[in-house]
């Protein structure tokens, strides 16, 4: 017998597609796509690929920019049952291999100047297909062939919703990947939730200000195609342009990363921008925005506002609305129905629960939480006790069951919502010879939340300037984990035996006057 | 020799293409956000290695050189120093 089960999240979409054909499913960068316009390329990129080879449970490789075709090839993937792994395309070519080898990826599909910096640094090598999504390039074959496709959405049997669907990619550039793995079923059960707790309909106008290759994003324009609202994607993100977006464009819900909301704010302020009147919600993510800023969001823009908590492996966990519950004000919320949340003692065995009020590891057991890490298994399983997933976040839980978050266990900086791992930053700063020893820290930054800033012992008789550090971390770093500041330090903070206390080198370079 | 132009302005259009109604030579990069401003100084790297030059601190922090054709300007004339 012919088992005709076909992917859920692909069919959500097509049904919307079939009962509002004429619906703006999209907005990106002035380009708008109806339903029919957005399903006649979803199917036309299917049978592209399918024409080519690509089959069921095959991994594509993309360094992905924030489009309507991006959106597009999420659906794809959904209904072709393959797995797309979105890459952040200022990686260093180095990295992009080492992502590409950890996340088994057979095709790769790529603007051209990303095929041509590849060729220019000895070239890549995938065992599939390459695509070139913007012109020819030789050796990869062009999506300009899509035109010619057929819109009728090919046959794809047999996708139960556990197939892998996308794998984030979370690490540094030296360090070893962690491939979120996250299956089709996860990424409708997240998007349902967040329809229910935020009251989304189908007259919603859904804001996306987020890089594609970050789950947030991902969920914020998967969500509105499979309900049949309107998706706004913003190309790329500086305060200016997600304000022009808000005033023509009218989005009435957006989950931003709080230090967007904080740039966006004195952006309104300097300029008194007045149109931006059509939210009905926006919800503040990744870390918690301080009141003054709350406060002048909501006089201007006039809306509900939200805080929420979560991770990229567990979807979002808690929400609290900040005009429902004034009295609860430093909280990240309630968990989500499908959430429970625990608060376990930082000790050895890391077992025993936290009495009320008292600050220990969050950790949480979600019916959203991914599959797992990508062949990590095992990461995962130390990644968790007794079902439930530790965050890496401390904090506590009040008498209501309200969680308040108390800052991190793992030694982590957060820029702009994006995790750096220090180890990555320190293990390049080390490379240099005059480098005796450094440390990557969190500084605190206004726009960002956090910069990366490294502290740095010269060894006797060496020479090092700021210029040569922040020119050799160029070439070896990501964007997001350049270093912003640089100490020269007489030495790293350290305790009795000789651990580096990574957490106290703010405070000793206070102390010490090297902040200047 | 690669073009200064072109390298430049591929570059800068590496994610996203600027529009055809856009003057790209007066464009600031930054501000438009085809450059973020973690990324900037990744930009300058990479126009050090193509082009065998060198940008001073100051230069680094010239505001006149987040607009693209002021940049191909100034790498032209530190070309033109090196040889």
């Amino acid at each position: 017998m012919i088992n005709t089960m076909r992917s859920q999240l692909a069919d959500l979409f097509y049904q919307n597609a079939a009962e509002m054909p004429q619906k703006q499913a999209i907005w990106c960068d002035g380009k708008t796509a109806t339903y029919k316009e957005m399903a006649d390329l979803v199917s036309r990129y299917s049978n592209f690929l399918v024409s080519k080879g690509v089959e069921y449970g095959d991994h594509i490789a993309i360094p992905m920019n924030n489009s309507i075709e991006s959106v597009a090839l999420f659906f794809t993937a959904a209904d072709l049952g393959v797995c797309l792994v979105p890459l952040n395309p200022t990686l260093p070519l180095d990295s992009i291999k080492v992502a590409m080898l950890s996340g088994d990826m057979k095709h790769l599909i790529a603007r051209k100047s990303f095929l041509s910096d590849c060729e220019k640094q000895g070239g890549i090598n995938v065992p599939g297909i390459k695509v070139c999504l913007d012109g020819d390039f030789e050796g990869a074959y062009s999506f300009n062939e899509v035109a010619q496709m057929p819109t009728t959405r090919p046959t794809c049997e047999n996708i139960n919703g556990d197939e892998s669907l996308i794998l984030t990619m979370t690490s540094g550039s030296t360090g070893t990947p962690k491939p979120i793995d996250i299956s089709q079923k996860n990424k409708v059960d997240r998007s349902l939730a967040h329809i229910r707790v935020y009251g989304l309909t189908k007259d919603d106008r859904i804001l996306a200000a987020t890089p594609l290759y970050h789950s947030l994003a991902e969920r914020l324009v998967i969500l509105p195609l499979i309900l049949g609202a309107t998706s706004i994607l913003l190309p790329r993100f500086t305060p200016a342009i997600w304000l022009k977006c808000a005033e023509e464009q009218k989005p009435t819900f957006t989950i931003a990363v709080s230090a967007q909301l904080a740039q966006i704010l004195d952006l309104i302020k300097q300029t008194d921008a007045q149109g931006i009147d059509s939210f009905r919600c926006i919800v503040s993510s990744s870390a918690l925005l301080e009141e003054k800023v709350k406060l002048e969001l909501i006089e201007r823009l006039k809306c509900e506002f939200h805080e929420m908590y979560g991770t990229s492996e567990t979807s979002t966990v808690t929400d609290i609305c900040f005009q429902k519950a004034r009295n609860k004000q430093k909280s990240v919320g309630l968990p989500f129905d499908e959430a429970e949340i625990k608060i376990l003692r930082d000790d050895e065995d890391n077992e025993l629960e936290c009495a009320v009020g008292e600050v220990g590891e969050i950790t949480c057991k979600s019916k959203l939480t991914c599959k797992g890490y990508y062949k990590l298994k095992n990461m995962m399983e130390m990644a968790t006790t007794d079902g439930f997933f530790r965050t890496g976040d401390l904090g506590y839980v009040d008498e209501d069951g309200y969680l308040y978050f108390a800052g991190r266990k793992k030694e982590l900086i957060i820029t702009g919502a994006i995790n750096v791992y220090p180890n990555d930053v320190d293990a390049v700063v080390n490379q240099l010879t005059a480098v005796e020893e450094c440390a990557a820290f969190s500084y605190p930054d206004e726009r960002l939340g956090e910069v990366v800033a490294v502290a740095i012992v010269v060894k006797d008789g060496c020479e090092l300037n700021e210029r040569t550090v922040k020119m050799y971390c160029a070439r070896k770093l990501a964007d997001f984990q350049q270093p912003h500041k640089i100490f020269f330090v007489d030495m790293l903070p350290k305790n009795t035996m000789g651990k580096l206390q990574r957490n106290r080198i703010l405070s000793h370079i206070m102390n010490m006057g090297f902040d200047k | 020799m690669t073009d200064i132009k072109e390298f430049v302005t591929d570059y800068i259009q590496r994610e996203y293409t600027v529009p055809e109604d856009v003057d790209i030579m007066t464009l600031n990069y930054i501000d438009a956000g085809y450059i973020d401003s973690m990324a900037f100084i990744q930009f300058i790297s990479t126009i050090e290695d193509e082009f065998d030059i060198e940008f001073e601190v100051e230069d680094i922090d010239n505001p006149e050189l987040r607009i693209v054709g002021k940049l191909i300007d100034f790498i032209k004339s530190k070309v033109k120093e090196q040889q």
